[in-house]
């Protein structure tokens, strides 16, 4: 189990300072796949970013702590710390873009070794590739190509193939598929769902498509303007929202024979500069009142495991098609 | 198929700056006023005192005309000249020496001239380009803009200024080398190798700062945009070494473009080597042209200049063969 103890995480700047993750408390259980969703900036790849341990400036860690669940060689409890020792080893991640993240003047077997791992015996892990990379059905010959060769989609699954090796505890992806096609986009998922259930890791795979999260995750956590909104088993999550916002995200997935063009949320996340008072859904919300406007909702349980921070959860939005926002 | 087509490319341009080249060197002193050959009938009057008879004359000029290649109209010229440079590397006798064959003398400088500019190149590309590397992979921390600093205070200097500045400082204020270096000439020894080196020593200096100053400040622009990009970020991320992403991740793609310049640069990288050489009284073709200049002795001139053109194009086909050994994308396409 991973636990977040209220994890802030700020940006410092030219005029101030901004909490781009403010406040975010969870526990993610093990062997999970657990999808974050929310609107651009709202705080997605920060939250990643810390997770990971990549805190570099003008990011820090303003307050709160992360416990991993897995102790380190020494036997002591990893923490946000100590976690970047355990990079490709029991910590690993996908990068968006498997095109530019690959070294292009290198051969792909090459970038499997060049970092410590667990084994200092490179020919050894070369051969134990080998193996792997023929386990998830590529081909070998990969492994002496250089990535210009290959395919956009046989690179991410290059990725893929990487940061699974070493079969960490904890997998972190951030948008893995953005740059490729809806059909190979599917193939790379369905592989890592596979891999995850194979080797019972748990992966947090950030995804503004909210089809793809429906597909393949356990659990769900829905951001917004740097709140943890909603966080629930993500059958709970799409079957009964509790958050106003996560309806909304919902219904603008498009469903099959609807062929009316789904319109966005109308309006925008407040500027994490200004005054953040209240709930920071109220100005876009059709069921805000004057409470939500001066108090701020914690995030509470509200059935077993099902979470979410609103003063009015799971109460039914006015049918669509009423002008409901001024 | 790449890199056929990539090769047939290179060589295909080759021959072709080769060719105009070659051109040019015919052509050019041939619109110019002034007839090598009556300058020269001049001068050998003047030292008879004009005791030479027309016919005396005539049958010289005939003679002279028929060894420099100057018979018949301008195309039948063309061709014989196309012929013996190419085919004989014959470019007639020197006129000063008369009748040492120009190409002897020329093939004597070449190895003085292509090893000093050989070692210089490589030496410099390489420690300025280290140097950059340094300061653009850290340049983060305040030590690395120290090295840039280097950069920037020597490249802009002319490099006439840092040869001469060197002279007065190591031959003249501290005199560690000679002021007027002497080069031994005929059978090799090793005292004599101690000498040759001892004394090229300052000439090479001075040709690798020339180039380090631009290395350094290129390297780093360079070295600076590349740990930007996604691979380095995610190979810092996979937990590798300052020392494997400084290397292998920066250098080896930031060092692709630099290579590419100096492809570029050779010509200038030559021109400084020539001036070198004057300066150093090194004994290279840089020198020969100069005394051939000030004594006008055209052949050696002429043949001076077609090797020195041959040299640089033939030093930009060798670094542009060598590419496609760097880049991958390139030699796989
Ligand atoms: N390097 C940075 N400096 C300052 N602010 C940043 C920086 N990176 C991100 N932010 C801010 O942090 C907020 C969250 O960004 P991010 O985590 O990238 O969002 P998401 O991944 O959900 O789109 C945004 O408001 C953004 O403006
Ligand atoms: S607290 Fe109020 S404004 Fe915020 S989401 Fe809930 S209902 Fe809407
Ligand atoms: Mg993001």
């Amino acid at each position: 189990m991973i636990r977040l103890n209220n994890l802030v995480a700020a940006y410092r700047t030219g005029r101030g300072s901004i909490n781009a993750v403010d406040g975010v408390d969870i526990e993610i259980p093990d062997r999970c796949i657990l999808g974050v969703a929310g609107e651009s900036g709202c705080g997605k790849s920060t939250l990643m970013k810390v997770l990971y341990g990549d805190v570099l400036s003008p990011m820090s860690l303003a307050s709160g702590s992360i416990e991993y669940g897995f102790n380190d060689d020494q036997n002591k409890p990893v923490t946000s710390d100590t976690i970047q020792k355990q990079w490709f080893k029991r910590i690993s991640y996908v990068p968006q873009s498997s095109m530019s993240s690959l070294n292009p003047v290198v051969k792909i077997g090459k970038q499997f070794v060049d970092f410590p791992g667990h084994e200092p015996n490179k020919r050894k892990v070369m051969e134990q590739v080998k193996t792997y990379i023929g386990k998830l059905g590529l081909p070998v010959e990969i492994l002496d190509s250089y990535p210009h060769q290959l395919s956009g989609g046989m690179r991410q699954r290059v990725m893929i193939a990487l940061a699974t090796f070493f079969q960490p505890e904890l997998i972190l992806a951030d948008e893995p598929t953005t740059a490729l096609d809806v059909v190979v986009q599917k193939e790379i998922l369905l592989l890592l769902m596979e891999l995850q259930e194979q080797m019972g890791n748990t992966i947090i795979l950030v995804s503004h498509d909210m089809g793809v999260h429906y597909q393949i995750t356990h659990r769900m956590l829905i951001m917004y303007a740097a709140k943890a909104v909603e966080y629930g088993e993500s059958d709970s999550v799409f079957a009964a929202p509790l958050h106003p916002y996560t309806r909304m995200l919902i219904s603008s997935l498009p469903t099959i024979g609807d062929e009316s063009a789904r319109n966005g949320i109308p309006g925008s996340p407040p500027s994490l500069w200004g005054e953040l008072g209240g709930c920071r859904f109220a100005a876009r919300c059709p069921l805000a009142t004057d409470k939500c406007r001066a108090e701020e909702p914690p995030l509470v349980e509200h059935k077993p495991g099902h979470f979410a921070a609103c003063h009015h959860a799971g109460s039914e939005i006015p049918a669509a098609g009423e002008p409901i926002w001024q | 198929m790449g890199v056929v087509q990539y090769i047939a490319k290179r060589v295909g341009l080759y021959f072709a700056v080769l060719f105009i080249g070659l051109t040019i060197t015919f052509f050019l002193p041939r619109f110019m006023p002034a007839n090598p050959i009556d300058g020269y009938i001049g001068e050998l009057q003047s030292r008879a005192s004009g005791s030479l008879t027309s016919e005396a004359i005539a049958e010289l000029r005939d003679n002279l005309e028929q060894l420099y290649g100057l018979k018949g109209d301008l195309f039948t010229q063309y061709v014989s000249f196309l012929n013996r440079v190419v085919l004989h590397f014959d470019f007639g006798p020197s006129f000063a020496f008369y009748p040492e064959p120009v190409s002897n003398i020329i093939l004597n400088a070449l190895p003085w001239t292509l090893t000093l500019l050989l070692t210089t190149t490589v030496l410099g590309w390489a420690l300025g380009n280290m140097v950059g590397l340094v300061a653009g992979y850290f340049h983060t921390r305040k030590l690395a803009t120290l090295l840039e600093i280097v950069g920037i205070m020597i490249y802009p200097i002319p490099y006439y200024i840092l040869a001469v500045s060197l002279i007065i400082l190591f031959a003249y204020i501290i005199p560690i080398f000679p002021l007027s270096p002497t080069f031994p000439v005929g059978d090799i020894s090793l005292s004599k190798i101690w000498l040759i080196v001892y004394n090229s020593l300052l000439p090479a200096m001075a040709l690798i700062l020339a180039g380090f100053g631009w290395n350094i400040l290129s390297m780093k622009a360079l070295a600076v945009a590349t740990t930007e990009e996604a691979y380095v970020t995610y190979a810092r991320l996979k937990g590798t070494s300052h020392w494997t992403r400084m290397v292998r991740y920066v250098f080896r793609n930031a060092m692709l473009p630099q290579v590419t310049a100096l492809a570029l640069s050779i010509g200038t990288v030559f021109n400084g080597a020539l001036l070198t050489e004057i300066l150093f009284s090194f004994p290279g073709v840089g020198l020969i042209m100069r005394t051939a200049a000030s004594g006008g002795d055209y052949n050696v001139l002429y043949g001076a200049i077609t090797v020195s053109i041959v040299a640089v194009a033939t030093a930009g086909l060798v670094i542009d063969l060598i590419y496609p050994l760097l880049d991958p994308r390139i030699r796989h396409k």
